[in-house]
């Protein structure tokens, strides 16, 4: 009965909020299902801490979910996302109308990096926050942040160029093929 | 990586959780989720350990039960009580509005920093009737009226032009209430809305305390937080009291905010005046808000432009 009541409390603080941090959940988990999964885990740890919880929901919240992200959130999303961009990957190649832009190869890359690069890249690019903000929020020093954005980028600048290497030639075999 | 690939990847995110809305009901599913964990661990660690937390449990739902309920709910109204006018505190963008109210005719709010201009139209039946008791706009909606900020000589200044006559007067920047919850306007029933300086309004209304967040309701198809202030009640002041044959005034505003970046979307004001031998009045106005880039052309619109040929007079009384 107090567990509804708390739930009911909850909702009410969640509505309006619940898709934005669904949304963010996604992009730490890479995918829509794992997203819902961690938002659901994120949650019952705010349930738990409910009543007695001292200062702003929505900050303990995010926290939580970037914590439970970095942690290696639920081993097994690892093999889910491989799946999910083997899947992804395979379409451009079966089907060369449906070819996803950089944009889209960006954030499939995303998935790819490590949890911690990841949630730092989310934080400064999904969030906006500065890095000061982003070591607020992970409770990480600003240093460690720093490293985390600058590997995370690095890495990622390597993953698109070599992207784009792979699709400029699968576009020239195409080309030749003709 | 260059910007432009930081650009791409901002833009990536936003693709990628396009159509990810939140199901409802997620509370409620975290908490059975709990509750099944919870009796998993306790049949695992023996009926002794399920007995003390059903205690525990039950220790802490009388006492979170009632107290909680408001405590959560205050917590949560200060959250975004905050959230909201820091918000409004660091915009940079220009402020569109567009209002309808019971008495006056429709009019548009344009905000950008000290600049702003209000502009009123006119209704279908009759725009402004003038001392002759003719009407000055019949059967279709034209601008009337713009008061606000003008740029005169390079120096900003009140300006108040009257379409339908060419006239225009010129006086100090009018400041306007500070809130919705002071009594400068209430005191001769007006609204408790402003026409000008909205952001600073909005604060102010939000600093008058007791706001709660009532509800989440759906604004121009778009997902809001809605936040009631407390009614204010004064007395009417003695002259309009008279006048109206009524006593008080009444007002209630009501705020709508974008949950995702806390800026109004709408906001309603009520005043209602009573306890005289008058008819109870009751005056609603309802502003739709946009925010829009700070773009030149946008900023323009925050300004009163005086047309050529219009005549000058001392005062708005003139007009």
């Amino acid at each position: 009965m107090a567990d509804e009541h708390v739930a009911a409390e909850l909702e009410h603080f969640l509505a309006g909020r619940a898709d934005q941090l669904l949304r963010t959940a996604t992009l730490l988990a890479g995918s829509r299902e794992a997203g819902q999964d961690l938002l659901q885990t994120a949650l019952e740890r705010l349930l738990r801490h409910w009543a007695r919880l001292d200062g702003d929901p929505e900050a303990y919240l995010r926290r939580t979910l970037y914590n439970l992200a970095t942690d290696g959130f639920r081993r097994q999303g690892r093999l889910q996302r491989k799946l999910l961009l083997l899947r992804a990957g395979a379409q451009p190649g079966s089907d060369p109308a449906a070819q996803v832009d950089l944009r889209d190869a960006l954030v499939r890359l995303l998935i790819q990096l490590p949890p911690r690069q990841r949630a730092v890249l989310v934080c400064r690019y999904w969030e906006q926050l500065t890095e000061a903000e982003t070591a607020d929020l992970l409770g990480w020093p600003p240093g460690t942040v720093k490293s985390a954005a600058s590997r995370g980028l690095r890495r990622l600048r390597d993953l698109a160029g070599r992207w784009q290497q792979a699709e400029l030639h699968e576009t020239g075999s195409r080309g030749s093929g003709r | 990586m260059s910007s432009d690939v930081e650009d791409l990847l901002r833009e990536g995110m936003q693709r990628f959780t396009d159509g990810v809305r939140a199901p409802a009901g997620l509370a409620q599913l975290a908490g059975r989720r709990r509750r099944r964990r919870r009796i998993v661990r306790g049949t695992l660690a023996g009926a002794a350990a399920v007995a003390t937390a059903a205690a525990v449990a039950t220790a802490a739902a009388s006492t979170v039960a009632q107290p909680g309920s408001s405590l959560a709910q205050a917590r949560a109204a200060a959250y975004v009580v905050s959230r909201v006018k820091h918000a409004l505190a660091a915009e940079h963008q220009v402020f569109a509005g567009r209002t309808m109210s019971s008495y006056s005719q429709p009019s548009v709010s344009w905000a950008y920093g000290a600049h702003n201009r209000y502009e009123e139209f006119t209704g279908t039946q009759c725009g402004h009737v003038t001392a002759s008791g003719d009407c000055t706009h019949q059967g279709g909606s034209q601008r009337y009226l713009a008061a606000g900020t003008a740029l005169v000589s390079g120096k900003l200044t009140g300006a108040y032009v009257t379409y339908y006559d060419h006239k225009f007067s010129l006086s100090a920047v009018y400041a306007g209430p500070a809130s919705a919850c002071g009594k400068g306007a209430l005191l001769m029933g007006g609204p408790p809305v402003p026409t000008q300086h909205w952001s600073a309004f909005i604060r102010a209304t939000l600093d008058c305390g007791a706001a709660r967040v009532t509800g989440h309701v759906r604004v121009n198809g778009q997902e809001t937080i809605q936040i009631t202030g407390k009614p204010v009640t004064v007395r009417l002041s003695p002259g309009y009291g008279k006048t109206v044959h009524e006593h008080y005034a009444r007002a209630l505003w009501t705020l709508y905010v974008n949950p995702s970046t806390y800026l109004p979307v709408r906001m309603i004001g009520v005043t209602e005046t009573f306890g005289g031998s008058g008819r109870p009045t009751r005056f609603q106005s309802v502003t739709n808000v946009r925010w829009l880039p700070p773009t030149p052309a946008n900023a323009a619109r925050a300004l009163v432009t005086i047309p050529p040929g219009y005549h000058q007079v001392s005062s708005p009384a003139g007009q």
